[in-house]
């Protein structure tokens, strides 16, 4: 006779209050009990302390400047006097507004295209071919009564933004023919592509910028020159397609093969498998580590400092090179960190929506 | 053309191996390029250096490297707006000027025998004298660096200072603990912090690090001057007439102060000029121009547009700043300065 337990016999999971299990996981022996409360002592120092320095005791305004430095907090003055560099860099003061318009665009169009709706091959590439030329005339000028603002003026938020969009659409489509021609059936493509992908990976972004700003002026011929800017923003979507094509590879790797051959067995074309089959599931399972790369992305744009570009970094470093404020040193770097977390959690957050939406990792 | 492209390349490519290459000698003539562009390419600083070249709340260029910009532009162009200011870093100065991205350096550019020989590149004569000193704690006494036996002393890693206090401490046989930081913040919130017991630094530099600091008393500049750097406008190997007028120009400035001539009377002395040499320099005798293929009236319109030497001086890092730097040995000869115009014939 098998041993049949009812399910009456079982005894209830034992029903733990909060209360109890604070209690008994934080105070429930000695060391525990004065190991919660240095804990505890230490983590409300450390926030007092914080809270104290960066809102409490902190300046606001410019009036109150004087304050700055004598053991008062933070000095966000320096903010409210200097907010215009940091978002526009050494676009000239006037048109200013030009620049926050184009910024809006941009954010505007990045927003959108987040949004399921606009997921289609015709109104995605009409969504940034509008919101781009938006940006580009607004920002450019040198038609009606706008003057003409050359990409040397470019600065700021708005072309931090404008480097990493850039970057983003053109080292996509790029990434998913490094791809494609890395899985290729003819060696020769297949083999060359590898070890293209594999040296641009070796070489530091850095050294590559500035070759592409410095070397590459002194190689080719004058009338085959473009902007600084378009040279380093192409050679930055090289870079980002080499490591997003290996992203890509690893997600068509996952697919079983059978996917391919019974595809091609149904006579669909080559172009067809690729686009309706292979790459919404490759882009799907990778989404973790495709989110993953636009976010370093994202933070590496401010590399360009190095060649004389002044994104929102550059224009913020050069808000302490004056004198005038050059002790609030610790304010611009908190004030740019912030900047950059609401891009970068934004980011983070819109991946872990796009993965719970396309319930990635539940088939 | 394809040529002296390849020479540049190589001058770049032997800036970064650090490899000693003959000089890439490049021909060409920037002064007339400058003229038909009707703009000059002169270098700004990204991330800015205090005093020299700042980007004020509007945005707009500033300082004492700005200044003489604006001065270049305005004696080969007539005007301090014909001026684009490209921000350049430390590491891009170099090869900005061999690709043709700016035509001069005028960016605290200290004039050495390998830059001025292997990379290229031809020197004006020193615009500005840069002094390195040693500022230190106030309460340790100390009236001499020698005082300053082994102490902690911080420097900027990689940097000339670094280099220049290793070679004075060891010619004066002094003990000293140094320790680098990456950057110029790490560095001043080390020396607040009382980690260092001094710093070396270039001049201005120090002046605004004490200016900033908590309590300003704290800190001494000592006056031991441990190595000078003089500062020099950097043009490529064969622009001899555009090297001519900066160093005419530099001289016009110099000149101007010699004389008493300020931005305030040039128009009162250029309409009753006292001496011949004045007469030349302003323009009302002819000739002062033609031999550098500018107009007659380029020094007065400089002198008009900014000022003589000593004003822009004091406008940008000195007395009437808020970096308060000494003129030093920035002063005239006959003021005790280091600093003299050439002959005006």
């Amino acid at each position: 006779m098998t041993d049949v337990v009812t399910p009456s016999e079982h005894l209830p999971p034992p029903q733990n209050t909060w209360g109890e299990w604070i209690w008994k996981s934080f105070f429930g022996s000695v060391s525990n009990t004065l190991f919660t409360l240095a804990f505890g002592a230490f983590v409300v120092w450390v926030l007092s302390s914080v809270a104290g320095w960066m809102v409490l005791d902190a300046v606001w305004r410019v009036e109150d400047r004087d304050l700055c430095g004598h053991g008062a907090g933070a000095c966000w003055a320096v903010i409210e006097d200097r907010w215009r560099l940091i978002f526009f860099g050494l676009y000239p003061y006037e048109e200013q507004w030009r620049s926050s318009i184009a910024c809006l665009a941009l954010a505007l169009t990045i927003v959108l295209s987040c949004v399921p709706k606009f997921w289609s091959v015709r109104r995605l590439p009409v969504l940034w071919l509008a919101g781009f030329s938006v940006f580009v005339a607004l920002m450019r000028g040198g038609f009606a009564e706008l003057t003409l603002v050359t990409t040397e003026q470019w600065g700021g938020l708005s072309l931090t933004l404008f480097i990493f969009a850039s970057v983003f659409l053109i080292g996509m489509p790029l990434a998913v023919v490094f791809a494609l021609a890395r899985r290729s059936s003819f060696p020769v493509i297949a083999k060359g592509m590898g070890v293209f992908i594999d040296v641009v990976r070796s070489l530091p972004l850095l050294a590559i910028l500035f070759s592409a700003a410095v070397v590459i002026p002194i190689l080719v011929p004058d009338w085959l020159q473009s902007s600084k800017l378009a040279r380093v923003i192409v050679a930055f979507a090289v870079f980002f397609a080499a490591y997003q094509a290996e992203i890509i590879r690893a997600g068509l790797q996952s697919l079983s093969e059978g996917q391919e051959e019974a595809a091609l067995s149904l006579g669909m074309p080559y172009w067809s498998v690729i686009l309706d089959i292979l790459m919404p599931q490759a882009f799907r399972n990778t989404l973790p580590s495709t989110i993953n790369q636009a976010v370093i992305t994202f933070k590496e744009t401010s590399i360009v400092t190095v060649i004389g570009f002044f994104e929102i970094m550059a224009s913020g470093r050069a808000v302490i090179g004056t004198d005038e404020w050059g002790a609030q040193f610790v304010e611009i770097y908190v004030f740019l960190g912030l900047v950059y977390f609401v891009f970068v959690f934004g980011l983070s957050r819109y991946g872990a929506w796009l993965e719970k939406r396309m319930r990635v990792g539940h088939g | 053309m394809m040529k002296s492209k390849l020479a540049a390349l190589a001058a770049v490519a032997g800036l970064s191996l650090g490899a000693a290459l003959p000089a890439a000698a490049q021909s060409g003539d920037t002064l007339t390029t400058i003229q038909e562009r009707g703009s000059l390419l002169c270098t700004g600083h990204n991330g800015s250096y205090l005093g020299f070249a700042e980007v004020d709340d509007e945005g707009a260029w500033q300082g004492f490297d700005i200044e003489f910009c604006r001065a270049l532009a305005t004696a080969i162009l007539g005007s301090p707006d014909a001026l684009q200011i490209v921000p350049i870093s430390w590491a891009q100065r170099f090869p900005a000027i061999q690709s043709g991205d700016i035509d001069v350096i005028i960016k605290v550019t200290g004039w050495t025998q390998s830059r001025d020989t292997e990379l290229g590149l031809q020197y004006s004569r020193p615009y500005f004298i840069g002094p390195f000193y040693v500022m230190s704690q106030t309460e340790l006494g100390a009236s001499s660096i020698a005082d300053l036996e082994g102490g902690v002393f911080c420097v900027n890693a990689g940097t000339t200072v670094e280099r220049v206090l290793a070679d004075y401490m060891e010619a004066n046989s002094i003990d000293y603990e140094p320790l680098s930081f990456e950057s110029a913040e790490e560095l001043r919130s080390a020396l607040y912090a009382g980690r260092c017991d001094a710093i070396a630094g270039f001049g201005p530099f120090l002046a605004s690090t004490r200016v900033n600091a908590p309590d300003p008393e704290a800190l001494t500049i000592i006056g031991d001057v441990i190595q000078l750097e003089p500062e020099g406008i950097v043009v490529r190997e064969g622009d001899d007439a555009l090297l001519d007028v900066i160093n005419w120009m530099v001289s016009a400035l110099l000149m101007a102060e010699q004389e008493g001539i300020t931005q305030a009377n040039v128009d009162e002395i250029r309409a009753n000029p006292p001496s011949p040499s004045i007469e030349r320099l302003l323009g009302v005798s002819p000739g002062v121009g033609e031999r550098l293929g500018l107009s007659d009236d380029w020094a007065y319109n400089v002198i008009r547009t900014v000022g003589n030497y000593g004003e822009i001086y004091d406008r940008t890092v000195g007395e009437g700043s808020r970096y308060q730097l000494p003129r030093g040995l920035n002063n005239l000869w006959n003021n005790g300065g280091l600093l003299y115009p050439l002959v005006l014939d």
